[in-house]
């Protein structure tokens, strides 16, 4: 998966499940005042993550660090980097 | 009138709840759909003879423990009255097929060396499960009250490991690791699913102390009924919760019943099934993803359970629970396989003012939804003919099997009455009918307290852990997260 490929599928994923405005989801746009989630949401964003990536998500500190959707990004792309070295 | 809170469901959890926002002062109707409070808690009568339906024994109500604690600052400890079960063994496994028992003691000092007299082999493992288990149960925070809540990283044990993978590392021996999980009766979700830290906080508490209460659950639902009484709860019984109904500000204002009536209200705590909630909240309020969520959590297993009578009281049974299957064959899916080569839990009725003894029983065998599943457009007291053949061989077949496993009932019981998976369903009010409800199981996400709904709060048994023990302090929780957790758990402390 390219880069710009998991960058579609975290937007459209999260657009579909959260119900977000498709034009709203840039790299800069912060997830909790631009976007409207809050803290209530952290554990469906992992579920819809881990289910469009079919990949576990534990790392609880990290996902808490989380502020923009470029944050996601890099995350997912960094996870997806340690499931291919494996 | 407008009700600060309304309380939906009036199981333990919801019980809890009420009484603890009475006590903060708040102005508080309970809402049931049954025409009595708790009919699950609340167990049944037949020819003199009260049986359980909800609570058969419990951890922490030892003096000083959380449950004593929680009960004492709920102003109900000093209305039941609780006793211990046989301290040399609270519950007995037994090898149906060689009649082998192993007999569980009351502490964890008596356990681990009753454990490892019988599996000499094992005593590094067992020293080592035992430390795990009370090293989860300390870490947990609302059974170690010294804890800080703002530690709780929850949900806990959703990333494992599970029961399962902790007993594979620890021990070798397959009849020892079959005896240690065999509480997952106790919970409805086998070994290789259960998070080590859900099975630890329950029995991690039976390793401690264990106690039944004299009149059974009935006696810790009439304490509730005085308490809620004393402190001005409008309780509706009989109609069911139909919808939440919202201010044009978007803010919570009221619950609408099944007879139209609205019960005005500011904020709501649901302790029913997650799926009743979602019936509950226009679907525009929640977000897919979490909608898809509470649809989709996994239900534990159902039950088959058959009630008897005992000419005379059974020594077995009294103070002590028996657990019946085979020793070195693994539980698997719990409800699968013929019902004669399932384990059974069988314990004896509370003791009441007629005397210590168990005057009769229960006996629930794991059974799995789609045994009935044919007959699930039916309700309580209107099944079809064939339903009521299939109930009756069904409670022969369980008869058979406990008399096989214990030939010393043999012709000593009659059977007063038996469940099937669609009993259970409709008796708690749960459309998907397993035994506890939601499963709690590595990987799944339960629903938390909040939600996104400003002013309505869940509680229940699939938000934290099942049995009177998870309900009430789910209930204890959700109004901490309500209330201010901080100056709540002071509270509580205080009574300790």
């Amino acid at each position: 998966m390219t880069e710009q490929q998991i960058i579609d599928l975290i937007n459209s994923s999260l657009v579909e499940e959260f119900e977000l405005d498709p034009a709203s989801m840039s790299p800069d746009a912060n997830i909790y005042e631009d976007l409207g989630l809050d803290s209530l949401d952290t554990v469906d964003m992992v579920i819809v993550l881990e289910g469009a990536f079919k990949f576990k998500i534990r790392e609880e500190e990290e996902i808490r660090e989380i502020r923009t959707l470029g944050d996601i990004y890099r995350f997912v792309n960094g996870k997806s980097h340690q499931i291919k070295r494996k | 009138m407008i009700y600060d809170q309304v309380v939906i469901g009036s199981g333990i959890s919801g019980l809890v709840a009420a009484t603890i926002l009475a006590q903060y002062g708040h102005r508080v109707a309970l809402v049931e759909q049954a025409p009595v409070l708790a009919p699950v808690l609340r167990g049944f009568s037949r020819q003199g003879i009260y049986y359980d339906t909800g609570f058969h024994y419990s951890g922490g109500l030892g003096d000083g423990e959380v449950l004593d604690v929680l009960f004492r600052y709920l102003g109900i400890a000093e209305k039941i009255e609780k006793y211990s079960f046989a301290a040399d063994r609270f519950d007995t496994f037994r090898d149906v097929e060689t009649q082998e028992e192993f007999h569980f003691p009351i502490g964890r000092e008596a356990l681990r060396d009753r454990l490892s007299t019988a599996f000499p082999q094992e005593r590094e493992g067992i020293d080592k499960y035992l430390a795990m288990v009370r090293e989860a149960c300390q870490a947990i925070p609302y059974l170690n009250l010294d804890l800080e809540f703002g530690q709780v990283k929850s949900p806990l044990g959703v990333h494992g490991p599970s029961l399962g993978e902790v007993l594979d590392q620890l021990i070798g021996n397959t009849a020892l690791k079959g005896l240690l999980s065999m509480h997952s009766l106790l919970y409805g979700v086998p070994p290789d699913q259960v998070p080590f830290f859900l099975h630890a906080s329950v029995a991690g508490l039976y390793y401690e102390s264990v106690h039944g209460l004299k009149g059974g659950g009935l006696s810790l639902v009439q304490a509730f009924e005085q308490r809620l009484d004393e402190l001005g709860v409008d309780v509706f019984l009989g109609q069911a919760a139909q919808k939440f109904s919202f201010a044009a500000n978007g803010t919570l204002a009221g619950v609408t019943m099944a007879d139209g009536e609205v019960v005005a209200c500011r904020n709501c705590v649901a302790t029913v099934h997650p799926q009743v909630v979602l019936d509950l909240v226009p679907s525009e309020l929640l977000r897919p993803v979490y909608r898809r969520r509470l649809e989709n959590l996994e239900e534990t297993v159902s039950a088959i359970m058959l009630y008897a009578a005992c000419e005379t009281p059974s020594p077995l049974l009294q103070g002590s629970n028996l657990f019946l299957g085979r020793l070195g064959r693994p539980l698997e899916g719990l409800g699968c396989g013929a019902l004669e080569e399932r384990p059974i839990y069988m314990a004896g009725t509370a003791p009441d003012d007629k005397g210590p003894g168990a005057r009769g029983f229960v006996a629930i065998c794991p059974a799995e939804q789609d045994c009935t599943s044919r007959w699930s457009g039916s309700s309580l007291g209107k099944r079809p003919a064939e339903y009521l053949r299939f109930k009756e061989e069904t409670m022969e077949r369980m008869q058979c099997h406990i008399e096989r496993s214990c030939p010393e009932l043999r012709g000593t019981f009659k059977v007063s009455a038996g469940a099937t998976p669609l009993t259970i369903r409709d008796f708690s009010a749960n459309p998907a009918g397993g035994l506890y409800g939601v499963k709690h199981r590595v990987g799944q996400y339960n629903p938390m307290a909040r939600t996104r709904v400003p002013g309505l709060f869940l509680a229940g048994q699939a938000v934290v852990a099942p049995g009177v023990l998870g309900g009430a302090l789910s209930g204890f929780l959700t109004c901490g997260q309500m209330l201010g957790q901080d100056q709540l758990l002071e509270r509580v402390k205080a009574c300790s």
